[in-house]
């Protein structure tokens, strides 16, 4: 086939894959989420429409698209429209560059299994994160609603906030890895530590592992740290005048942020799509059982980098569903002390520790 | 090495013409975001022409923050629409295109006299060999350029205490 049509190919499909598994775990999440508030409160939760409820999301994406696509009066129209699809498109930009496994061979070339090696891809990230304030400024600005704006403003402070120790926590980690690219980082985290722990970044730098998984929930809005939402104070934040597909969109991006949010902390702390012990079994066995070739192996081997990665993100959305269940959520002026605080000088401290002993062990 | 000339015309095309919704929107809030535009696209040609640091910094720095304070400080001052009170005809506003245009020129002018001696010693071959730009680039700020660059931190520093001090005496 001719190489510029097979790149272009692959290119495609590589979106595809990437849309198809963001967008359809997020009606998954949604059926999770709400099982589990049932499993964790002791009540059934939604269990009616299919089996064990399985077709609640279905249910939900209908009533979306059947109620009335209402827009206020004196809302700025134009950007009242933009917000719900700037917020799906920035987590989405952001996911492009996560490594999903190493690579294929089909033929006799060489598919990566990452949509953009981008030299800078944690700042890559960081740039996108970082763009998921604008929705949540423009939703609340363009609804014309005072309690959209404190929504937004709330919305917006804690984002911007938690970025900072988010942003400290990755820093102290490129310390380690001496590297920016997401794939040296999967690679520097092969091998094991004293012989019994994988090489994963966490167990080096576990303070910033915890800093920045808190971060992450602050930046993706989950409870203990949704405030930008806060039903019980301000109605519902900065979406509050957005109702049937608008807000479903709204809804969805917040899935896919968090979908990407964990897959970098996976990629950055806990070994990327490195395998999970076992896997070197599995894929021996497999190679013994219908004699793979090396070119079989790879896609083998790629096939259970994806697994691992997708079985590590399946874990921390667990943990953001199980952690929502569990804690009551923090007021405001909590939530800033604890950024501003503790997590902000706690992690610039980290930073200059990890310098010196990152310098101290190359001595 | 794959043609990037269509996606680097159509980011240029792009970003020219956000540049123009920036200057003719009536919208406060419209201007603001079509510079966003602007400096989305700009930073999409560094990354096309291989450039990837700066077009993240570019992201990191223009795009997630200093337009975050840009478009915060119109809705807390709620500027909305700015109306038709711009003159155009007025000699400072034809001063100030005549000497802008000037500058633009001349840097233009510049740049095309640099243009064809201006092919250093890295091609692509030559940077991933080196370990990649952003690597490359860090070496040179932190040994070749590393007084200049202090300088410009201490400089940084200096514009924020002045900016902290002024503030704070309004407060006070």
């Amino acid at each position: 086939m001719d190489p510029v049509i097979f790149t272009t190919l692959a290119v495609v499909a590589k979106m595809l894959l990437l849309l198809a598994v963001t967008l359809g775990v997020v009606p998954v999440m949604v059926w999770f989420e709400r099982r589990g508030a049932g499993w964790f409160q002791g009540r059934p939760g939604p269990n009616r429409v299919g089996p064990f409820g399985l077709l609640q999301p279905l249910a939900d994406v209908i009533k979306f698209f059947f109620k009335e696509d209402w827009t206020p009066g004196n809302a700025d129209k134009f950007w009242y429209w933009m917000a719900p699809l700037i917020a799906l498109v920035a987590p989405l930009a952001a996911i492009s560059v996560i490594p999903f496994g190493s690579h294929l061979v089909i033929g006799d070339s060489v598919v990566q299994m990452q949509l953009a090696d981008v030299d800078a891809g944690v700042i890559f990230i960081l740039a996108f994160a970082g763009l998921e304030v604008y929705p949540v400024i423009l939703a609340g600005w363009a609804s014309n609603n005072k309690y959209s704006v404190l929504g937004a403003l709330r919305g917006s402070a804690q984002v911007v906030s938690y970025e900072i120790s988010m942003g400290l926590a990755l820093l102290s980690m490129l310390l380690f890895y001496g590297t920016f690219n997401m794939n040296e980082m999967v690679t520097w985290q092969t091998g094991t530590l004293w012989g019994f722990l994988p090489a994963w970044g966490c167990f080096f730098n576990p303070f910033a592992a915890l800093v920045f998984w808190v971060s992450i929930f602050a930046e993706t809005n989950r409870l203990p740290f949704d405030l930008p939402e806060g039903e019980s104070e301000i109605v519902a934040g900065y979406h509050l005048e957005y109702g049937a597909f608008k807000f479903a969109a709204f809804f969805m991006a917040e899935y896919v942020a968090m979908i990407m949010a964990a897959a970098l902390m996976i990629t950055v702390f806990f070994g990327g799509y490195g395998f999970l012990p076992g896997m070197q079994t599995i894929l021996e066995i497999a190679t013994q059982q219908f004699g793979l070739g090396a070119a079989g192996i790879q896609n083998v081997t790629a096939l259970l980098q994806f697994t691992s990665l997708a079985s590590k993100v399946a874990f921390v959305m667990f943990v953001f569903v199980w952690v929502r269940w569990t804690l009551p959520r923090f007021r405001f002026d909590q939530l800033m002390d604890l950024g501003w605080k503790w997590l902000f000088p706690l992690s610039l401290v980290n930073l200059v520790f990890t310098a010196w002993l990152t310098w101290y062990m190359g001595q | 090495m794959v043609d990037i000339i269509y996606p680097l015309s159509f980011l240029a095309a792009a970003s020219a013409l956000l540049a123009l919704v920036m200057l003719f929107a009536k919208d406060a809030l419209t201007c603001a975001m079509a510079l966003l535009g602007v400096l989305l696209s700009t930073a999409g040609i560094y990354g096309m022409i291989g450039a990837h640091f700066v077009a993240t910094i570019q992201l990191v720095v223009y795009a997630g923050a200093i337009m975050v304070l840009f478009v915060f400080s119109i809705m807390l001052l709620n500027l909305k629409k700015l109306g038709d009170r711009f003159p155009i005809t007025s000699p400072r506003f034809l001063i100030g295109a005549v000497s802008g245009l000037a500058i633009v020129g001349a840097g233009t002018w510049g740049i095309l006299q640099w243009i064809p001696q201006s092919y250093g010693t890295w091609d692509n071959q030559a940077m991933l060999a080196a370990g990649g730009n952003t690597r490359i680039l860090a070496h040179s700020l932190f040994t070749q350029h590393a007084i200049a660059f202090e300088a410009v931190s201490v400089a940084l520093i200096v514009a924020l205490v002045g900016a902290v001090t002024l503030a704070k005496r309004k407060f006070e």
